[in-house]
């Protein structure tokens, strides 16, 4: 089981109901016996494109995060692909936080004074 | 440029600095911060990021492009 995070983009067309309709039924390919979980979904709404995907303008934008185990995976992004109102769609395993660099203290050169004229 | 930032010692990079443990490729205003007004990625010796933030910064940038969240090529509309 892994943590993923996905981004649909819908066509424009669609009302956020049939949205909806088609993310249940997308969730059925994760859960169930599949055993994955729907964790959060966040719904954008319809949003400018930065530029023209198959001809649109503006899409509809699904934030989601799901656990699934990977062998879930290729089933659900078949029936994502066999969506004709799937613009697009983008799945990344969450990472969550990454580690720091711990940040040197800002060291004051000793000739620095506060004019801070540079020649 | 460069060279009175060498004499004054690198500067540092501005993500470590803010201890940034996470760059959104979903965050299009501050990825903007971090691409020319053409689209492109600034590179280093202008971001002043460190190797792995600005890893981080770009691969942001090609995901936030992917979702067309943030142009390829910008700013050519005649």
């Amino acid at each position: 089981m892994r943590d993923y995070e996905i981004v649909y983009i819908f066509g424009p067309a669609l009302e956020e109901e049939q949205v909806t309709e088609r993310l249940d039924r997308f969730h059925g390919l994760l859960t169930g016996t599949n055993g994955g979980e729907i964790t959060a979904t966040d719904h954008w709404g319809r949003r400018q494109l930065a530029y023209e995907v198959e001809g649109q303008t503006s899409g509809y934008y699904v934030v989601e995060h799901f656990r699934a185990p990977g062998e879930a995976l290729p089933e659900f992004e078949r029936a994502l692909k066999l969506d004709e109102n799937v613009l697009r769609y983008l799945v990344v395993v969450n990472e969550g936080d990454l580690p720091t660099t711990p940040v040197p203290p800002r060291e004051r050169r000793e000739d620095e004074s506060e004019d801070d004229s540079e020649g | 440029m460069r060279r009175a930032e060498d004499m004054r010692g690198r500067k540092v990079c501005p993500m470590c600095e803010g201890a940034v443990r996470n760059i959104d490729y979903k965050d299009e205003k501050t990825l903007g911060r971090f691409i020319t007004e053409r689209g492109k990625i600034l590179p280093r010796r202008i971001s002043g990021m460190c190797a792995r933030h600005q890893r981080q910064v770009g691969t942001a940038i090609k995901r936030g492009r992917f979702l067309a969240l943030i142009p390829y090529i910008a700013g050519h509309e005649a």
